[in-house]
């Protein structure tokens, strides 16, 4: 299939992205890696009037450290990020899940930024940013303004991006000392959006773990923090200890049921992949489940 | 120049063209003036249509014709089963009623000047059904089993007495399989331009048997055979999907006449899975008595598989489990399953490779029950003749496929222990199964015309999906015709070419080859034929039998001189070509004598990860007696792909359908999983030595399908070596390993 006529215009700057979405009013979209929107475009998923081509826009495009703080500019590339020596050092976890992002090919082209206002509740890096704590800078019609993850992500490919907005930049704090990340998912197919994954990071302290972030996607309509598990893991580590923070996981999530996977299963790989997480972040040998 | 074409690894003869774009597939074809059709599924699994609101599509931006069963012409349909037909039961009639048999059959047809406008129109068709329930669930108390009504497959077969043996048995096995339906999803969509120019209708229509798509439209629409010209140089993939002429190359040529001009047909994604056929889901039992020490007294093989309510679709479910194992006790059962769904067809391996996944898993079984190693439990079971037709196998070298097999996978360091083997937190397991399929040979015809230039152009109807026609039936023209491969250029894809049977049951080696073989030694005999008849030959007067072709050239027997080439010959002889054909057959006495079958034993390693049930593939290993390899490079392609399927058989492939209606949920590449490259580890894949004089004249068995078969039931082992625990249903799914 082919999309449905459409007009393109090419931004030189975010003030002028910024000034063709309002004209746009709302028929108007922005083009990033287009690996989301051009298959639903093509798939007849979506249609709009105009589409907005940021991809031109260099300023949108790199990656800093300021003082404790990474910068990502929205339009830096999946590629980019797992080769970047600075996520690898300041945020471990965005690295270890970037890897997990589709494929290379779609990796070349697709952005953080496309990413994040595409809101995928199976993709990755909504519960790596929901994990580190992001900070997700904002440009609209009024100027900038600065939203926490906690309160970007709100449903089922929605969030508090307005139409006429783009999200220009994510901060994220970087690596604490003593801090450690995990994660992991599980695809029926390698590449494939994960049926369950976690993205975790925590200080552990002896045997129990400080800060504790515990974020699972493909679970539920939004990437779901787990408030109630982590802290029960913030008590010192048991068998008890975890099976408790296990169970709580039933209150954390709502997973859904679909022919990919029964609510029940998710939940028990998600209680799994918990199991794993608190061996790995302890160091501790894992016992087979 | 002595000539080797055979058993060299030649690189594809159309490498170039596929990778450049220089191919063109069906829906290339792109005809002056052509119009675009789109088909309209039914939205209801079993019913009828009430009404279509025709009128308000008609008028949209561009469609120039609506057609259903209101107003399609009554088509003729006259009687017609090609070789890939059902024996039983009528293919569906497209638009020739108001009857839905099954979700998504085509209820009508939009054409319009662009695709975008027949999409927008089909999408904006009102029609409204009747709907009842379908049953599309083989479980379902509603599904009544059928015997097949007699057809190809024997497919109710006794020896002995099976169940007596099994009740005595002193070690038993009893074993029930579910395999899930699977479809062929090859990259290349169904597509067919037609166009009409008065009665005569030509057809470029993706294709594997392009001669029986010919004589099944020209039945259709009662025309002569003749009057259908059907053209598919190229196939991008098919495993079995084009075998069969589906309806929407009837509907293509409906659309065509409706608006006088060509129109082109091209399926979504989707729609393959509705109309064009899949592997039907099967339901197995399997029962083995042996003796303590490994004999096997009783082998019972039940199995049933699902079919439309319209047609019988029979394979060979049962059919491999009379001769892979000695045994004197052995009973196998088939029946169908009629249900509300569009009907099954072939799919790579079609009923080997699911039967075999039961029975090969029943002995995995049993060998864990005896202790004793599953490579040596076939060993004690291998037959000297095929015990069920009583006939000596024309070859047979499964033994050398499992001792080559398990030298290059290393099979001696193998713990039996189930659960024993590990690699860090992760299980491993090693899985073996055997493989087998039949050598076919159906007759097949060619042609060959020697040019004045010395080189030869060979063309026979066939098809190429992959396996590489192009390139093993040059390699047959150049050895046979001692010309170097670039003097010999083979067409095929066209009906009015020289018949052959499908490009299908691995036969298009045995039975094209031989038909390639065959019309070069004609043509050779034809030139000099004519060589000692022209005056102006340097042979003229020489007796046919006193002059031999040796290495390309006529020559004197027992007279070292070269004598004159093809180009000398043809060019003394005034320049034009000299052509000639041939067929080729199984002669049918050899048929009563030998059993034919290739063989194969493939070894596997998979890695469970415990925690997530979540199953790999590490590595594979095959080897296969498939007789005389004609390319080397190409066959190994070749079961590479066949194992890939397989991996996609035991790991991934479900087509999950809507209980509700039948619709199929996973309709497409998305959610239908076929493994992509980072499921796939290293897979190799290894020949015996075979020379089979018996099979045919090149003596080759053909490889398509039994190098996907025994592939599936190989990683099934695997993983019950791997977690101790036996999964009975293919795919095998983390919910299989984890009991949630
Ligand atoms: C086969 C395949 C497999 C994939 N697998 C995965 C996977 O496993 N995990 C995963 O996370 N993703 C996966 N993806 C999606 C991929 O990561 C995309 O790159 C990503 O979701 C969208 O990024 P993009 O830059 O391509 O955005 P686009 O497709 O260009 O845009 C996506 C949406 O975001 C909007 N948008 C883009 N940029 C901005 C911005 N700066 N501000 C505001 N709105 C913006 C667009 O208007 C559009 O609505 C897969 C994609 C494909 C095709």
């Amino acid at each position: 299939m082919k999309a449905a006529a459409f007009n393109y215009a090419r931004a030189a700057s975010v003030d002028e992205a910024v000034q063709m979405l309002v004209r746009g009013g709302g028929g108007a979209k922005l083009l990033a890696g287009g690996q989301s929107l051009l298959p639903a475009l093509n798939l007849r998923l979506m249609s709009l009037d105009l589409l907005v081509d940021i991809t031109g826009i260099a300023a949108l495009r790199g990656i800093r450290v300021e003082g404790g703080t990474l910068k990502i500019g929205a339009m830096t590339r999946h590629a980019d990020l797992l080769t970047s020596p600075e996520i690898a050092a300041h945020a471990p976890l965005l690295a270890k899940a970037i890897a997990h992002v589709a494929h290379p090919a779609i990796r070349n082209r697709g952005t953080i930024g496309g990413n994040l206002a595409h809101a995928d509740p199976a993709s990755e890096l909504p519960a790596c940013m929901l994990a580190l704590g992001a900070t997700l800078v904002i440009q609209g019609p009024s100027g900038q303004r600065r939203v926490q993850a906690a309160d970007f992500f709100l449903g089922l490919y929605q969030t508090a991006l307005a139409p006429d907005e783009i999200l220009i930049a994510i901060e994220l704090p970087a690596l604490a000392s003593g801090e450690r990340a995990f994660f992991h998912e599980y695809a029926r197919r390698m590449g494939d959006y994960a049926i369950v994954g976690l993205a975790a990071q925590g200080k552990p302290a002896g045997d129990r773990i400080d800060a504790l972030r515990l974020v699972y996607f493909g679970v539920g309509e939004r990437a779901g923090s787990c408030p109630a598990a982590a802290r029960i893991l913030q008590q010192r580590h048991s068998p008890a200890i975890l099976a408790e923070a296990q169970a709580a996981l039933a209150a954390d999530l709502q997973p859904q049921n679909d022919h990919q996977a029964s609510a029940a299963m998710r939940l028990h790989l998600a209680r799994t992949l918990l199991a794993r997480c608190v061996n790995e972040l302890l160091g501790r040998a894992e016992a087979s489940a | 120049m002595t000539m080797q074409a055979i058993g060299k690894p030649h690189s594809r003869v159309d490498g170039r063209a596929k990778v450049t774009g220089g191919a063109r597939y069906a829906a290339e074809f792109n005809q002056p003036d052509q119009l675009y059709a789109v088909v309209v599924g039914s939205t209801v699994g079993l019913g009828r249509i009430l009404r279509i609101d025709a009128g308000a599509v008609a008028q949209m931006p561009g469609v120039r014709a609506v057609i259903s069963h209101l107003n399609a012409p009554r088509l003729a349909y006259q009687p017609h089963k090609g070789g890939t037909d059902p024996a039983n039961g009528e293919r569906l009639h497209v638009l020739q009623d108001d009857q839905v048999r099954f979700y998504g059959q085509p209820v009508a047809v939009i054409v319009a000047d662009s695709l975008d406008h027949a999409e927008r129109a089909a999408a904006a068709l009102a029609v409204s059904y009747a709907g009842e329930t379908p049953v599309v669930d083989p479980l379902d108390a509603k599904v009544q089993p059928v015997a097949p009504q007699a057809g190809r497959a024997g497919a109710d077969r006794s020896r002995g007495d099976a169940d007596a043996a099994f009740a005595a048995a002193p070690v038993t096995v009893e074993a029930s399989f579910d395999m899930a339906r699977e479809n062929h999803t090859p990259m290349e969509p169904h597509a067919t331009i037609a166009a009409w120019s008065g009665d005569r209708l030509t057809l470029w229509s993706k294709s594997q048997f392009v001669v029986n798509e010919q004589a099944e439209i020209a039945a259709i629409f009662g025309m002569p055979a003749a009057n259908v010209q059907v053209i598919c140089p190229f196939v991008g993939g098919g495993f079995g999907t084009s075998l069969r002429t589906w309806p929407h190359v009837t509907l293509a040529a409906i659309a065509a006449r409706q608006v006088g001009r060509p129109v082109k047909l091209v399926l979504t994604r989707r729609q393959m899975f509705h109309t064009t056929g899949h592997r039907p889901r099967t339901l197995q039992r399997v029962a083995l008595g042996a003796t303590t020490d490994g004999r096997l007294t009783s082998l019972i093989h039940e199995g049933s598989g699902e079919t439309s309510r319209y047609e019988q679709f029979v394979e060979a479910l049962t059919s491999t489990s009379g001769f892979m194992y000695s045994c004197p006790n052995v009973r196998t059962r088939y029946r169908l399953l009629p249900m509300d769904t569009g009907t099954p067809t072939f799919m790579r391996g079609p009923g080997e490779a699911s039967g075999m996944y039961a029975v090969e898993s029943a002995i995995d079984e049993l060998s864990y029950k005896l202790g004793i190693d599953p490579v040596e439990l076939r060993r004690r079971n291998e037959p000297a003749i095929d015990e069920a037709e009583k006939l000596p196998f024309s070859s047979r070298s499964l033994m050398q496929c499992y001792a080559l097999g398990a030298e290059r996978f290393g099979w001696a360091s193998r713990d039996p222990r189930p659960r024993a083997m590990r690699d860090g937190r992760l299980l491993i397991g090693w899985g073996v199964a055997s493989a087998s399929y039949p050598c076919f040979f159906s007759p097949a015809s060619a042609r060959v015309r020697l040019l004045a230039d010395g080189s030869a152009e060979v063309e026979a109807a066939s098809s190429d999906m992959g396996p590489g026609t192009y390139t093993s039936m040059t390699q047959v023209a150049a050895e046979t015709l001692s010309l170097p491969l670039d003097k010999v250029r083979f067409s095929l894809g066209r009906s009015d070419f020289p018949a052959t049977p499908s490009h299908g049951g691995s036969q298009t080696m045995s039975s094209v080859g031989s038909a390639v073989r065959a019309a070069c030694l004609a043509v050779q005999a034809e030139l000099a034929k004519r060589a000692v008849a022209d005056r102006r030959s340097q042979l003229f007067g020489a007796s046919i039998d006193s002059v031999e072709w040796r290495e390309g050239r006529l020559s004197r027997k027992g007279d070292a001189a070269a004598g004159p080439s093809y180009s000398e010959l043809v060019t003394g002889a005034g320049g034009s070509p000299v052509e000639a054909g041939a067929s080729a057959a199984r002669d049918a006495a050899i048929a009563k004598q030998y059993s034919m079958h290739a063989f194969g034993a493939v070894f596997v390693e998979v890695s469970v990860d415990p925690d997530l049930g979540l199953v790999r593939l590490r590595r594979a290993v095959g080897a296969y007696g498939a007789g005389r390899i004609v390319n080397p490079k190409l066959a190994t392609s070749q079961c590479i792909g066949g194992m890939v399927g397989g991996l996609g058989m035991a790991l991934m492939e479900r087509t999950a359908l809507d209980p509700r209606d039948g619709r199929p949920v996973n309709a497409h590449m998305g959610d239908y999983l076929v493994p992509v490259n980072l499921d796939v580890p290293h897979l190799e894949a290894h020949f015996v030595e075979e020379q089979d004089p018996h099979v045919n004249p090149l003596g080759v068995k053909g490889l398509g399908e039994v190098a996907l078969v025994g592939m599936a039931p190989a990683i099934a082992n695997a993983v019950f070596h791997a977690t101790g625990k036996r999964v009975r249903e293919l795919p095998i799914r983390i919910e299989n390993l984890l009991d949630v």
